[in-house]
């Protein structure tokens, strides 16, 4: 086990740049999760960590020792691929076993750790089978396999549970966390799903068009996004924007929201300023509250315990935000979002009260998009 | 959808049709070899002889040197085979795999050599042949037959290569195997159906050469391939056409054996599994 330290790592494929100026450092046994949007460089990054691919600058060390030019199967990491990458030919014990027989562990030993492997991931009754007659799960089981028999220094998981169904992979989840509890091996996992993000990270790497936008644990992330497309990215369903010019009032900073003036968490030297306020759909409560209005549901979700009422915005706190998911940005402009735990029947069309509270909003410069501390 | 009976009449009409056509030569060319001579041009044709001449098979065997043209044949096939197997593997993974400068031209190079029909290339390769003495010696097919077969199977193997996931051979090299390593432990197992479909048509190609072998070999009668060898059995007054038919059918028979053999491999369906 050993920690990794990425420095100023870049990659451009000629006058295209997919990752600028990459700079990490993970601790020894820490799970860190690289997510973002498609294209966002960071299975490029995984793979530059795994030496699939050549940095176009920059030096990587894993457990001090510096591996930027070593070859894949020098660098002692383990990945486990998308799609698997199980060898048809050979058998699921073949499978588990080729890192160490590339590596001339002796039979009885690869014997003894692929049967400790199988047996912690529930395989042992399938090692000869071949990959083609095991079923999803089974085979997403095989590739974990085959990386934790090989004892290595850290484990590169590129989207491992994207293959599988919705309910395999909140399982499978769920295992592959107990499972780096239980072995404590430095691992870095990639995802574009911001919840397996949320569920599984001791540390989130957030990206964007090949930048880093924010690192932190899930909590800070959630509550305090560096930046508008954090600040997006992060939640489901999505934090809603309003976008607002601040006036002052009662010496503190102000902005008008569904036509009430609100006071802010804020100095007033922010008055003038063109801000894009932040408002998580479950801050959004049913009937009165510190700021309430009265709005008429465009269109009422429900998922039984809770439901996403949809809400148009007023012209005036329509915000404009560059879109890093079209769709989810074309609904954030004009539709807000409130998400009601156990609410009362609700029907769209149907008057109701909601209520917020400034202290939750979370305010973010219009132009920089940078958060507003 | 179940099938109207009708409809089923029709396919299998269809495919009895087509499947005459293209046994029907098989059929009369083993008809030709056990019909006695006078029987051969007989009006109305016959359709089984009433005595089958089976011991013609042994006949030739013992008149001609089937056995020498065979050998010559499989070692000519067999050698360019490896020759061509070898280079396109190679050429055709890295241009499935490496991007380089001018790769995409090499590759519709290769493309257009494949275009040019191979009597185009006989009076040159007899001229470079002779200039390094190998006229008359099985190695001026083989290396011929390489030329003509390689362009074929670099492209039948890239499009192969096309069809097998990154990953694995990422997979193999991060589990400790050099780019070379991934291919040969990996990439060529999984090919398998790929390698035997390709290695066949080069076989076959080979097998069936007589422009080359007819140009190359004509005064070593020793390295006469099989196919050359039977067009000497055609006299310039009497042909005996049982005889060459028989002959024929002995030329035959290896390609179908290696078809049989090579059966299993030829379904394909061997990279079921490792992906989703």
């Amino acid at each position: 086990m050993a920690g990794i330290r990425i420095e100023n790592v870049t990659k451009s494929y000629g006058s295209l740049s997919v990752l600028k100026d990459f700079s990490l450092e993970v601790a020894d046994g820490e799970f860190v999760v690289f997510v973002g949007p498609s294209g966002c460089g960071k299975s490029t990054m995984l793979k530059i960590l795994a030496g699939l691919e050549e940095a176009s600058s920059g030096t990587i060390r894993i457990g001090g020792r510096d591996v930027t030019d070593l070859a894949p199967g020098d660098r002692d990491i383990a990945m486990v691929f998308q799609n698997y990458a199980l060898y048809p030919h050979l058998t699921v014990r073949n499978n588990m076993g080729f890192g160490l027989k590339m590596r001339g562990m002796d039979a009885a030993q690869i014997e003894m750790r692929v049967m400790n492997a199988a047996k912690i991931l529930g395989v042992d009754h399938l090692l000869d089978r071949r990959p083609k007659a095991l079923s999803g799960g089974q085979r997403q089981r095989v590739a974990l396999g085959r990386a934790i028999v090989r004892e290595p220094q850290a484990f590169l998981m590129d989207e491992p549970l994207s293959n599988l169904d919705a309910k395999l992979r909140v399982h499978t989840r769920a295992e592959i966390s107990a499972l780096h509890k239980r072995l404590g091996v430095t691992t870095i996992y990639v995802t574009h799903d911001q919840i397996e993000a949320m569920t599984m990270a001791d540390r989130i790497v957030i990206m964007k068009d090949g930048v880093i936008q924010q690192i932190a644990n899930p909590d800070t992330m959630f509550r305090k996004p560096a930046n508008l497309f954090v600040a997006g990215f992060i939640g489901s369903p999505g934090m809603n924007f309003l976008r607002s010019p601040v006036t002052t009032m009662g010496g503190a900073a102000a902005v008008r929201l569904f036509g009430h003036d609100v006071r802010l968490e804020a100095p007033a030297s922010l008055a003038g300023r063109e801000i894009v306020v932040g408002l998580r759909p479950e801050h959004i409560g049913a009937g009165p509250g510190p700021v309430t209005f009265e709005i008429t549901p465009r269109l009422v979700e429900s998922l039984g315990s809770e439901k996403y009422i949809y809400v148009d915005v007023p012209e005036e706190n329509r915000a404009q935000i560059d879109p890093a998911d079209r769709q989810e940005e074309e609904r954030r402009a004009d539709t807000i979002i409130a998400r009601l735990i156990n609410p009362d029947e609700r029907s769209a069309g149907e008057r109701i009260t909601l209520s917020f509270d400034p202290a939750h909003l979370h305010l973010f410069d219009a132009k920089s998009e940078v958060a507003i501390q | 959808m179940r099938s109207r009976p009708v409809d089923r009449f029709f396919l299998y009409a269809a495919v009895v049709i087509v499947c005459a056509f293209l046994v029907f030569p098989i059929y009369w060319l083993l008809i030709t070899a056990i019909s006695p001579p006078d029987q051969l041009r007989a009006l109305p044709p016959r359709f089984w002889p009433e005595t089958p001449r089976w011991d013609v098979f042994g006949q030739i065997m013992r008149e001609r040197p089937i056995l020498l043209w065979l050998t010559n044949s499989t070692l000519a096939a067999v050698g360019s085979v490896v020759l061509s197997m070898t280079v396109s593997v190679l050429a055709g993974y890295s241009l499935s795999r490496f991007k380089v400068r001018g790769g995409q031209s090499l590759g519709l190079f290769i493309l257009t050599a494949k275009m040019l029909p191979a009597t185009l290339l006989v009076i040159p390769l007899f001229g470079i042949f002779r200039t390094v003495d190998l006229i008359g010696s099985l190695w001026s097919i083989i290396l011929a037959h390489a030329t003509l077969i390689i362009p074929f199977t670099t492209w039948m193997m890239k499009g192969y290569f096309d069809t097998i996931p990154r990953e694995l051979e990422q997979a193999a090299m991060v589990d400790g195997c050099s780019p070379f390593g991934a291919l040969v432990r990996v990439i060529l197992p999984v090919s398998a159906p790929g390698l035997a479909a390709t290695a066949l048509y080069g076989f076959v190609l080979s097998w069936s050469d007589y422009a080359y072998a007819r140009t190359f070999l004509t005064n070593a009668q020793t390295n006469w391939t099989a196919n050359l060898g039977i067009t000497t059995m055609k006299g310039e007054y009497i042909s005996n056409w049982g005889d060459i038919s028989a002959a024929s059918i002995l030329v035959a028979l290896p390609i179908l054996l290696i078809y049989l053999f090579l059966e299993r491999y030829l379904v394909g369906g061997l990279t079921a599994g490792a992906e989703k």
